[in-house]
C-alpha cells in the first residue's frame, strides 16, 4: 500500500515537474518577447549569434540535405519502379524535402550544433556565476543573453532550410538522372508540376517555429543549470533531447494545421 | 589574411539563401502565376468523381488551366475552370474528364470547337460535355456477363455431373478408345498398301492439278458451253418427244404422212415440183421469177411500202370525235342541242361539222322592194329549221382559235384550255348583222368523267332582242374509231 502510494506520488511529481517546466519555458518566451522590442538593440550581439547558428551550420545542413535527397531518390525509385512511375521520383523528392525533411532535419542539425552550444554556454555562465554578476550590474541576462539567440534561431533556421531543400533536390536530381537514368526533363517537369509555392512557404514557417523551439529550450536549459560541471553536461543533454522531441511532436501538429 | 566580419558573413548567407528561395519559388510558381490571371469558364458534368481542385485542364495534352472549384448543382457537378488568358475556346468546344497515367489522376480535357465559331467569354458555360468511360458501369456489365457464363457452366455441370453423365462420358471415351485402336490396327496392317495408295493419289492429284492449271480458261469455257448445251438439249428433247409421240399416234399431217404411204408419195411429188418452181424463180423465169430478180420491182415495192407507211401514220394521227351538247336556257325555259363531228387530222388542227337545233328555229329574212317604197324586210322563223356549224380550228398550246359558220352565220370563237384540258373557257361571236347586235356567247365546260362534261355560261349577252340567257347543260363527247376508218379509207393522203 505504501509502495503503491509512493509510485503515485512519483508519477504526480513527474507530471507536475513537466507542466512546471513547460510553464517556465512559456514564461521565458513571454519575457523574451517583452525584452525583444526594448532598446537598446545590441545588433552586434545578434549578428554574432546569427553567424554562429546560421553561417557555421551551413556545411552540416548542406551535407544532410544532399544525402537525404539522394537516398530519397534511390528509395523512391525502387518503389515507383514497381508500377512504372519512375518519373515521379523527382516530384516526390522535392515534395518531401520542401514539406517535411528540409525543415525537420535542418532543425535537428541546428539543435545538435547550436542548441547544445547555447545550453552549454549559458549553463557554464550560470555555474560560474556570471549570470548573477549580470544581475549585480543591473543588466538583464534575458535581454543580453537570450534574446539574440532566439532571434538568431528564428531567422536562421528557415534560411538553412532553404539551403537544405535546394541541395536535397540537387542530390535527388543527381541520383535520379545520372545514376538511375530518369529523363531529366520529365524529372524537372514533375517537380514543378507537383510542388507548389505553398509547399515551400509552409516548410519555411515550420522551420521558423522549430528555430524558436530549439533556441528557447537551449537557453532555458542553460539558464537554469545547477550543480557544477556535471550540471552543465546534464543541461546540454536535456536541451538537445527535449528540443528534438518537441520539434518532432510539434511538426505533426504544424503539418496538420497547415496542409 | 582577409577575413569577413560576422555581419558580412550573415549578410552573405542571407543573400544566398534568399536567392535560392527566389529561384525555387519562380521555378515552381511559373505556371501558377500565369493561371491566377486567366478567366473562368463553367462546365457541368454528370459526375466529377476523382476530379480535384487544381486538377489540370488541357488541350491536346498542353495545360491551359486548372480546376478552380467543384460544386454541386441540381445533382450534377458544376466545375469552374480557370483558363490562361491567351487561350480562347470556341462556343462548341467539348469538355470531358480523362484519366492520366496509371495512377488515375483525373484531368479535364477540352476538345477545341470548330474554327471560326465565336469564342466563349469569361464566366460562360461550356455546354457540350463528353461522357467518360465509367469504370463502375463497366464492372456492372462485366458482372452480368459473368452471371450468364455461370449459368452456362452450371447447366453444363448439371448435364455432366452425376452418375449418368459420368457413365455417358466414360462410354464415349471407351468407344473412342476402341475406335482409335481399330483404326490403328487397320493402318498398321495395311501400311504399305496405304502408302502406295497415297502415293498414287498424290501423283494423280499432281497431274490433275497441272492439267487443270494449264487449261483453266479452256476448262471453264467447256463447262459453260456444256451447261448451255445441256439446257438446250433438254428443251429439244422435250419438244422432240412431244412431236414423236404425236407422230406415233398418227396425229397431224406428219403423222398421217408417216402412217400413209400415198401421202408420202404425194409429198414427194409436191416437194419435187416446189423445187422445180424455186429453180425457175431463181433462174428468172416466169412472172414471179422476173419480179424477184428485177431491181426495179424492189424499188417500186420499197416506194409502195414507204407510201403505205406514211398513210398508216397519217391514219394513226387522224382522230374523230363525236359530241352531243344540250344546253338549258334558264331565261327562255327552253333547250338548245348541238351535234358535232370534230375531225382532227393533226394534234393542233381540227374541223368541226355539226347541226344545231335552236328553240327559236331558223331565221330567214326577205327584203321586198316595190317601186319607190322603202325596202320592207320580212323575218321568218322556221321552228323546225336546223342551224349548221362548220368551223376550222387551230390550237396554240392552251389557246384554240376557230372560225367559220357558227349556227349558220359567220363567226369566230376562242377557247382557253386549262387544268390539263379538263376545263375549257370559251368565247364565241357570230351572227353579225346590220340590223341587230352580234350574238356573243361565253361559257365554261368542265370534264366530269371521261366522256361527260358539264357546261354553263351566258348566251347572247349583248342581245338587243331580249335573247340573253344564262344556260347550263351537259355534253357527251367520245372518240369514234369506226368513223375515222370510214373517213380515212376514202381519201388517200399524199
Amino acid at each position: 500500500m505504501n509502495r503503491f502510494s509512493g509510485a503515485l506520488d512519483r508519477l504526480g511529481r513527474a507530471v507536475l515537474a513537466g507542466v512546471e517546466e513547460m510553464g517556465k519555458i512559456i514564461l521565458l518566451f513571454v519575457s523574451v518577447l517583452g525584452w525583444m522590442f526594448r532598446p537598446p538593440f545590441k545588433l552586434r550581439n545578434i549578428f554574432k549569434q546569427m553567424e554562429f547558428v546560421g553561417v557555421k551550420s551551413i556545411f552540416v545542413v548542406v551535407l544532410t540535405g544532399t544525402f537525404t535527397g539522394m537516398v530519397m531518390a534511390l528509395q523512391g525509385y525502387h518503389g515507383f519502379r514497381m508500377f512504372s512511375a519512375e518519373s515521379l521520383v523527382g516530384g516526390t523528392v522535392a515534395l518531401g524535402m520542401t514539406r517535411e525533411l528540409g525543415p525537420v532535419l535542418t532543425s535537428l542539425m541546428v539543435t545538435a550544433r547550436a542548441g547544445s552550444a547555447m545550453a552549454a554556454e549559458l549553463g557554464t555562465m550560470r555555474v560560474t556565476e556570471q549570470i548573477d554578476a549580470l544581475y549585480v550590474m543591473a543588466a538583464n541576462p534575458v535581454k543580453h543573453l537570450i534574446v539574440p539567440r532566439v532571434i538568431a534561431g528564428v531567422l536562421m533556421t528557415p534560411l538553412l532550410t532553404v539551403v537544405s531543400d535546394f541541395t536535397g533536390i540537387l542530390g535527388g536530381y543527381f541520383v535520379g538522372v545520372h545514376i538511375l537514368g530518369i529523363n531529366s526533363g520529365i524529372f524537372i517537369k514533375n517537380i514543378t508540376r507537383l510542388v507548389e509555392l505553398n509547399d515551400i512557404y509552409n516548410g519555411l514557417v515550420k522551420a521558423a517555429c522549430f528555430g524558436l523551439i530549439l533556441s528557447l529550450i537551449g537557453c532555458y536549459k542553460g539558464f537554469n543549470t545547477y550543480g557544477g560541471a556535471e550540471g552543465v553536461g546534464r543541461a546540454t543533454t536535456e536541451a538537445v533531447v527535449l528540443a528534438s522531441i518537441s520539434i518532432l511532436i510539434s511538426d505533426y501538429f504544424l503539418t496538420a494545421i497547415m496542409f | 589574411m582577409f577575413s569577413l566580419s560576422s555581419e558580412a558573413k550573415v549578410g552573405l548567407f542571407v543573400l544566398v539563401g534568399l536567392i535560392i528561395l527566389g529561384y525555387m519559388s519562380v521555378q515552381v510558381g511559373k505556371q501558377t502565376l500565369g493561371l491566377k490571371k486567366g478567366y473562368t469558364l463553367e462546365v457541368v458534368f454528370d459526375s466529377a468523381a476523382g476530379l480535384d481542385r487544381d486538377a489540370s485542364v488541357q488541350i491536346a495534352g498542353v495545360e491551359i488551366g486548372r480546376v478552380e472549384s467543384i460544386r454541386l448543382q441540381d445533382g450534377k457537378a458544376l466545375v469552374r475552370l480557370r483558363i490562361v488568358s491567351n487561350v480562347k475556346l470556341e462556343k462548341d468546344a467539348i469538355a470531358s474528364i480523362k484519366t492520366h497515367g496509371i495512377l488515375g489522376d483525373k484531368y479535364v480535357e477540352i476538345y477545341p470547337g470548330t474554327h471560326g465559331e465565336t469564342y466563349l467569354a469569361a464566366g460562360e458555360r461550356i455546354s457540350r460535355t463528353e461522357r467518360q468511360a465509367d469504370i463502375d458501369k463497366l464492372l456492372h456489365q462485366l458482372g452480368m456477363i459473368a452471371d450468364d457464363v455461370r449459368g452456362v457452366t452450371s447447366s453444363l455441370n448439371r448435364v455432366l455431373a452425376g452418375q449418368a453423365g459420368e457413365e455417358a462420358i466414360t462410354s464415349i471415351l471407351t468407344n473412342t478408345k476402341d475406335l482409335t485402336r481399330n483404326l490403328n490396327h487397320v493402318i498398321v496392317s495395311n501400311e504399305a498398301a496405304l502408302h502406295a495408295a497415297l502415293e498414287n493419289t498424290r501423283q494423280l492429284t499432281g497431274n490433275l492439278n497441272r492439267v487443270v492449271t494449264q487449261n483453266d480458261e479452256k476448262v471453264r469455257q467447256v463447262m459453260d458451253t456444256l451447261k448451255s448445251a445441256s439446257l438446250e438439249m433438254e428443251k429439244t428433247f422435250a419438244a422432240l418427244k412431244e412431236i414423236t409421240t404425236g407422230i406415233n399416234r398418227g396425229e397431224g399431217t406428219l403423222g398421217q404422212l408417216v402412217k400413209d404411204k400415198g401421202a408420202a408419195e404425194k409429198l414427194n411429188q409436191t416437194l419435187a415440183s416446189l423445187q422445180e418452181v424455186t429453180q425457175k424463180i431463181n433462174e428468172g423465169r416466169g412472172s414471179i421469177g422476173k419480179l424477184v430478180n428485177d431491181d426495179e420491182t424492189v424499188r417500186n415495192l420499197n416506194e409502195g411500202l414507204t407510201g403505205l407507211n406514211r398513210y398508216v401514220n397519217k391514219a394513226e394521227q387522224f382522230r374523230t370525235f363525236l359530241s352531243y351538247r344540250g344546253e338549258y336556257l334558264f331565261d327562255k325555259s327552253d333547250a338548245k342541242s348541238y351535234l358535232d363531228l370534230r375531225i382532227q387530222p393533226k394534234e393542233d388542227k381540227f374541223y368541226i361539222l355539226g347541226v344545231v337545233s335552236d328553240p327559236k328555229g331558223r331565221r330567214t329574212t326577205k327584203d321586198v322592194t316595190v317601186g319607190n317604197t322603202p325596202t320592207v324586210r320580212t323575218e321568218e322563223w322556221d321552228r323546225d329549221g336546223l342551224l349548221f356549224n362548220a368551223q376550222i380550228g387551230k390550237r396554240y398550246k392552251d389557246l384554240v382559235l376557230r372560225g367559220g359558220l357558227l349556227e349558220s352565220t359567220g363567226g369566230v370563237g376562242i377557247d382557253y384550255m386549262a387544268l390539263n384540258d379538263k376545263l375549257k373557257l370559251s368565247f364565241e361571236a357570230f351572227g353579225f348583222g346590220r340590223d341587230r347586235r352580234a350574238h356573243l356567247k361565253t361559257g365554261a365546260e368542265y370534264r366530269l368523267f371521261r366522256h361527260l362534261y358539264l357546261s354553263a355560261g351566258w348566251d347572247d349577252f349583248v342581245s338587243d332582242q331580249d335573247n340573253r340567257s344564262i344556260y347550263g347543260g351537259f355534253a357527251i363527247r367520245f372518240e369514234d374509231d369506226d368513223l375515222k376508218y370510214m373517213l380515212t379509207t376514202t381519201p388517200i393522203p399524199k
